[in-house]
C-alpha cells in the first residue's frame, strides 16, 4: 500500500540539534513490500526504536519496538526490576478488580529517565534490559509487536448475514537478549471488533488506568482529498498503524502489560473472545459510566479530579477544533499548489511561439509542475501529525473516564455513608424511644399502637447488624477509594509526562515537516527563477 | 513628389524618395524636421532645430540604399548601440510623488513628472510638472493620432469600478504610478515618439489645458492622411511577415490572458488559505492556556503560524500590485498593436486598390500618378516603422517578462524564506526542556 509511505528525505537541517528527531522520521527501506513501511514510531518511544516490518516473514528487525516505558525501557512485557513474584500465575482477572498491589511499578521515573537519556544520546540499542537475568518466562522476554498486514475478508456475522471486514495480522516476536535475534513466536489475525473487546475489558478491570485509545472507527476530520470510506486503502493503512500503536502502548504500560487477557490476545487466536466473555467483565461494567453526562451530586468532590475532568473536556474540545481547522488548511493548501500546475501547461504553449524566450519558459513550466505535484507527499506526511493529535483526543476521553469512575466511586461512598448514618439514627431512636425521623414503622406504630419491647429489640438487633455490615463496607469502600485515588493518580502522573513528551515531539516533527516544505518551495522557485533569467 | 503643403511632420511622413534628405546631412530649416507641423510657436516652448549634428527623426535615406528607409529603422540601427551604452541617453523622465487634490467638483490624484534632458528640443535642462491620469490619456490619443504608424505603449486601465477598488488607496495609486512611469519611459526610449511635440509639451508645459484647447486644430498631416483611409478598402492578403506578427499577437494575448486568470486564481486560493491559517494559529494559543509544560511550545507554534500568515499576506499583496497589472498592460499593448496592424492593412489596401484602378484605366501615362505614389510611400514607411517597432517591442517584451517572472519567483522565494525562518526559530524552543529532563 504505497499510499502512505512516508520517506521524508529531510535535507538535514543544519543547526537542527534534533538529529534524533530526524532519525525518527526516516523510513526503513523496505524494497517493494506489500505492507509498506510506516515510519511513524509512536512518540515517546526511545530514539532509534523503529517500526519493524515483515517482508514475507523475513525478519528485518532492527531494534526493539514495544519497549516498556516503565522499567527503564526494557522488554515490553517485562520490567527488569520486576520481582520473580510477578511472573507467577497469570493475573487472575478476578483479582484485578481490586486495587493493584503496592509494588514498585517498575519505578516509572527512573525508567523514564533512563529512556529519555537514551533518547538524547540517540542510541539505537537496547538498554538496561541487558542486565536482566534471562528467564524463559514470556513476561520477562523482550518482545516486538507489529500489526503487519491488513486483509479484506468476508464472513458470516452473528445473524448469518454476509459481511465484509478487514482483518489485521498481529505478529509477536521475542528477542533473545544475548544475541539480539528475534524469533517469531506468535502470529494471528484479529479484526477491529476484537480490539474493541480487549479495550472494553481493560476499562472494566483497570478503572484507575488511563487506558490507551483505539484509532477511530470511522474516518473523521478528513480533508477533502482523503476518503472517508472505511474500506479505503489509505484509511486501512492508517488504522493498521493505529492498532499497532495501541498494542505497543499497552505493552509498554507497567501495569497493563501484565494482563493475561492481553497476553492471550496476542497468542491465542481461537476462543479468545469466549475467554474474555467468561471473565464476566460485562456484568461488572458499571452501566452508569455509559451515561457520560449524567450528573451525580457528589457532596465532597475531590478537586483534583474535578479539575482533571474539566481539563479533559477542554482538551477534547480544543483538539477537535484544531483537527477540523487543520483539515481545512490542508484543503486550501492543496488548491494553491495544484493551480500552479496550470502554469506548466501555459508556459509550454507560450514557449512555442517564442524564439529566445522559449527555452526558459519551457523549463520553468516544468518546475511549476514539480511544485504542484509536491503537495501530495507533503500532506500525506501531515496526516501522521493529525493522527498523533487524534490519539490524544481519544486519550482525553480515557482520562475523563477515570475521573468519571472516581466520581461514581465517591458518589457510592457518600450514598453508603448516608445510608449508614440514617440507619444509625434509626437505631438510636428505637433505643431511646424518641422519634425524630419520620419512618413508616413509626407512623404505623403511632396509629396502630406501640410495638412490643421484644419486637423493638429484634429490630434494633437487625439494624445493629446492618450497621456493622455497613461500617465494614464503608471501611472497605473508603480503603478502595483511597487506593483508587493513589493508583489513579500515579497513572495520571505517568500519563501527563507521556503526553507532554509525545506532544512536544509531535510539534517538533510538525515543525520539521514545515521546514522541509519551505525548503522544497525555495528550491523549486529558485530553479524556476534561474530558468526565467535565461529567457 | 510629395508636393503641396510643407511637410511639417514630426514623424516619418509620406516623402518621396527624392525628397528625403540624408538624415545626417544638414538640411534646410524648412525641410528639416522639426517639423513645425504645427502650431504657431507662441503656443509652444521655443525650440530650435538648427543643430545639424542631431540625428533627426524624419526623412532620411541613407545614401546607397534604395529602400525608402523610414527614419525609425535607421535610427533603430543607430540607436541600438546607444541603448547598450546608456551613456548617450539624453532624456530621463520619472513619475512620482502622487498627491490627492480635493476640489468642489471632484477629487483626483496628480503625479509629479520630472524631466531631465540635454536635447535641444528642451529649453531648460530640467522640468517638473504635475499631471493627472486624463492628461496621460490625452497624450496617448495625441500620439496615436500623430504617429499612427508606430506602436504606442498602453496606459493602465482607465475605468475603475467604484466601490470595488478604492481609487485613492495607497496600493492602487502606487500601482498606477508605476504603470504611468513605465508608459513615459517606453515613450522616452522610442527614437521617434520621444521627439513628438505633444510629448514634449506634456513634459514641459505649465498649463497643459491651454495647450490642449489648441490641440483640436493641430492634426498632423499624417494623422489626417491616415484618417482619410476609411474602412472602405479591404485588404486581400496580408503579407507573410505581418500575418505572422498578427498571429503571434493573437496567440500571445491569448496566453497572457490565461496566465492572468491562473495568477488571479492562485491569489484567490492563497487568500482562502490565509483565512484558514488565521483561524488555525489561535487554536494553538487557546490550547496553550490549558497546559503547563506544553504552554510555551504551543504558544510558539501559534506565533509561528501567525508569522507565516503575515508573510503570505505580503505575497498576495505583492502579486496583486506588481504582477497582475503588468500582465494586463501587455494584453492592452498587444490589443493596440493589432489595431495598428489593421491600419497598416488599410494603407496597403488603399494603395493596391488605387494601383489596380490605374491599371484598369489603361492610360498611357508612363509614370504612376502622384497619389498612387504617395500611397505606396505611405505604405512602405508604415511597414518599415512597424517592423522596426515590432523588433524593439520584442526586445523590450523579453526584458519585461524576464523581470516580471523573476520577480514572481523572487516573491515566492522570499515568502518561503520568511516561513522557514519562523519554523526554524521555534525548534530550539520546542526542544528546550526535553534535554533538561
Amino acid at each position: 500500500m504505497g499510499g502512505y509511505n512516508r520517506a521524508l528525505s529531510l535535507s538535514g537541517s543544519p543547526g537542527l540539534a534534533a538529529d534524533q528527531v530526524l532519525r525518527r522520521l526516516t523510513c526503513l527501506p523496505t524494497p517493494g513490500s506489500v505492507s509498506s513501511c510506516s515510519s511513524w514510531s509512536p512518540p515517546g518511544l526511545p530514539a532509534g526504536a523503529r517500526r519493524w516490518r515483515a517482508e514475507g516473514r523475513a525478519s528485518q528487525a532492527e531494534t526493539l519496538v514495544g519497549r516498556g516505558r516503565g522499567g527503564g525501557g526494557a522488554g515490553a512485557l517485562g520490567s527488569p526490576r520486576r520481582t520473580a513474584a510477578m511472573e507467577q500465575a497469570p493475573p487472575d482477572p478476578e483479582r484485578q478488580l481490586q486495587p493493584a498491589p503496592l509494588e514498585p511499578l517498575g519505578c516509572p521515573d527512573a525508567g523514564l529517565g533512563a529512556a529519555v537519556g537514551k533518547e538524547a544520546a540517540g542510541a539505537g540499542e537496547e538498554d538496561s534490559g541487558v542486565d536482566t537475568m534471562p528467564h524463559n518466562n514470556f513476561w520477562l522476554k523482550k518482545i516486538e509487536i507489529s500489526v503487519s498486514e491488513a486483509e479484506k475478508r468476508t464472513g458470516r456475522n452473528a445473524m448469518n448475514m454476509q459481511e465484509t471486514y478487514t482483518a489485521y495480522l498481529i505478529e509477536t516476536r521475542s528477542v533473545e537478549h544475548t544475541d539480539g535475534q528475534s524469533v517469531l513466536t506468535d502470529s494471528l489475525w484479529r479484526r477491529y471488533s476484537e480490539f474493541e473487546l480487549l479495550r472494553n475489558y481493560l476499562l472494566v478491570y483497570y478503572p484507575h488506568i488511563v487506558v490507551p485509545p483505539l484509532p477511530e472507527k470511522r474516518a473523521e476530520f478528513v480533508w477533502h482529498k482523503l476518503s472517508a470510506d472505511n474500506m479505503d486503502p489509505d484509511f486501512v493503512e492508517r488504522r493498521r498503524i493505529g492498532l499497532e500503536n495501541f498494542l505497543l502502548r499497552i505493552a509498554s504500560h507497567p501495569i497493563l502489560c501484565r494482563d493475561k487477557i492481553f497476553y492471550l490476545f496476542l497468542t491465542q487466536e481461537g476462543n479468545w473472545k469466549e475467554t474474555v466473555n467468561e471473565t464476566g467483565f460485562q456484568l461488572k461494567a458499571d452501566s452508569r459510566l455509559k451515561a457520560l453526562n449524567a450528573t451525580f451530586r457528589v457532596k465532597n468532590p475531590d478537586k483534583r479530579f474535578t479539575d482533571l475532568k474539566h481539563y479533559s473536556d477542554e482538551l477534547q474540545s480544543v483538539i477537535s477544533h484544531l483537527l477540523r481547522v487543520r483539515a481545512r488548511v490542508a484543503d486550501r493548501l492543496y488548491g494553491v499548489y495544484k493551480v500552479h500546475g496550470n502554469y506548466g501547461r501555459v508556459f509550454s504553449e507560450w514557449s512555442a511561439i517564442e524564439k529566445e524566450m522559449g527555452d526558459g519558459l519551457q523549463s520553468a513550466g516544468h518546475h511549476m509542475d514539480v511544485y504542484a505535484s509536491s503537495i501530495d507527499d507533503i500532506l500525506e506526511d501531515e496526516e501522521h501529525y493529525a493522527d498523533q493529535l487524534k490519539e490524544y483526543l481519544f486519550y482525553a476521553e480515557a482520562l475523563r473516564a477515570v475521573c468519571r469512575k472516581h466520581e461514581l466511586m465517591q458518589y457510592d461512598l457518600e450514598m453508603a455513608a448516608q445510608d449508614l448514618a440514617s440507619k444509625k439514627q434509626q437505631c438510636e431512636e428505637l433505643a431511646t424511644g424518641t422519634v425524630r425521623t419520620f419512618s413508616l414503622k413509626g407512623m404505623t406504630t403511632k396509629l396502630f399502637g406501640q410495638e412490643t419491647p421484644e419486637q423493638r429489640e429484634a429490630r434494633i438487633k437487625v439494624l445493629e447488624e446492618q450497621i456493622n455490615e455497613g461500617e465494614q463496607q464503608l471501611k472497605s469502600k473508603n480503603l478502595e477509594g483511597r487506593e483508587f485515588v493513589k493508583n489513579a493518580w500515579a497513572d495520571i502522573e505517568r500519563f501527563k509526562e507521556q503526553k507532554n513528551r509525545d506532544l512536544k515531539e509531535a510539534l517538533i516533527s510538525y515543525a520539521v515537516m514545515q521546514i522541509s516544505m519551505c525548503k522544497k518551495g525555495i528550491q523549486v522557485w529558485t530553479n524556476a527563477k534561474e530558468c526565467f533569467s535565461k529567457m | 513628389m510629395a508636393g503641396g503643403p510643407p511637410k511639417a511632420l514630426q514623424s516619418t511622413g509620406p516623402h518621396s524618395l527624392r525628397d528625403m534628405p540624408h538624415p545626417l546631412a544638414g538640411s534646410s530649416s524648412e525641410e528639416a524636421v522639426g517639423g513645425d507641423s504645427t502650431p504657431s510657436p507662441d503656443l509652444l516652448m521655443a525650440r530650435s532645430f538648427g543643430d545639424k549634428d542631431l540625428i533627426l527623426p524624419n526623412g532620411g535615406t541613407p545614401a546607397g540604399t534604395s529602400s525608402p528607409a523610414s527614419s525609425s529603422s535607421l535610427l533603430n540601427r543607430l540607436q541600438l548601440d546607444d541603448d547598450i551604452d546608456g551613456e548617450t541617453r539624453d532624456l530621463f523622465v520619472i513619475v512620482d510623488d502622487p498627491k490627492k487634490h480635493v476640489c468642489t467638483m471632484e477629487t483626483y490624484i496628480t503625479y509629479r513628472i520630472t524631466t531631465k534632458s540635454t536635447r535641444v528640443e528642451f529649453d531648460l535642462p530640467e522640468y517638473s510638472v504635475r499631471r493627472r491620469y486624463q492628461d496621460f490619456d490625452w497624450l496617448r490619443s495625441k500620439l496615436e493620432e500623430s504617429q499612427p504608424t508606430h506602436l504606442i505603449p498602453p496606459l493602465p486601465e482607465k475605468f475603475v469600478v467604484k466601490g470595488v477598488v478604492d481609487r485613492f488607496s495607497e496600493e492602487f495609486v502606487e500601482t498606477r504610478r508605476k504603470a504611468l512611469d513605465k508608459f513615459l519611459k517606453r515613450i522616452t526610449d522610442h527614437p521617434v515618439l520621444s521627439f513628438n511635440e505633444h510629448f514634449n509639451v506634456f513634459l514641459t508645459a505649465k498649463d497643459l489645458n491651454a495647450y490642449k484647447k489648441q490641440g483640436i486644430a493641430l492634426l498632423t498631416r499624417m494623422g489626417e492622411s491616415v484618417k482619410h483611409v476609411t474602412g472602405g478598402y479591404k485588404l486581400r492578403t496580408r503579407p507573410l511577415e505581418f500575418a505572422a506578427i498578427g498571429d503571434y499577437l493573437d496567440t500571445f494575448a491569448l496566453k497572457l490572458g490565461t496566465i492572468d486568470r491562473i495568477a488571479q486564481r492562485i491569489i484567490k486560493e492563497e487568500i482562502e488559505y490565509l483565512v484558514e491559517l488565521r483561524e488555525y494559529g489561535p487554536v494553538y494559543s487557546t490550547w496553550s492556556t490549558l497546559e503547563g509544560e506544553l504552554a510555551e511550545p504551543l504558544e510558539g507554534v501559534s506565533a509561528c503560524i501567525g508569522n507565516c500568515s503575515t508573510a503570505l499576506e505580503e505575497l498576495t499583496d505583492d502579486m496583486t500590485e506588481d504582477f497582475l497589472p503588468v500582465l494586463r498592460e501587455y494584453i492592452l499593448y498587444s490589443d493596440s498593436m493589432k489595431s495598428v496592424l489593421k491600419k497598416r492593412d488599410q494603407v496597403q489596401a488603399e494603395y493596391e486598390a488605387k494601383l489596380e484602378a490605374v491599371a484598369l484605366r489603361k492610360e498611357d501615362r508612363p509614370k504612376v500618378p502622384a497619389d498612387v505614389e504617395k500611397c505606396q510611400d505611405r505604405m512602405e514607411c508604415f511597414n518599415a516603422d512597424l517592423k522596426a517597432d515590432m523588433e524593439r517591442w520584442q526586445n523590450n517584451k523579453r526584458q519585461d517578462f524576464r523581470q516580471l517572472l523573476m520577480g514572481m519567483a523572487d516573491k515566492n522565494i522570499q515568502y518561503y524564506e520568511k516561513c522557514l525562518m519562523a519554523w526554524e526559530s521555534i525548534i530550539p524552543l520546542l526542544q528546550e526542556k526535553q534535554e533538561a529532563k
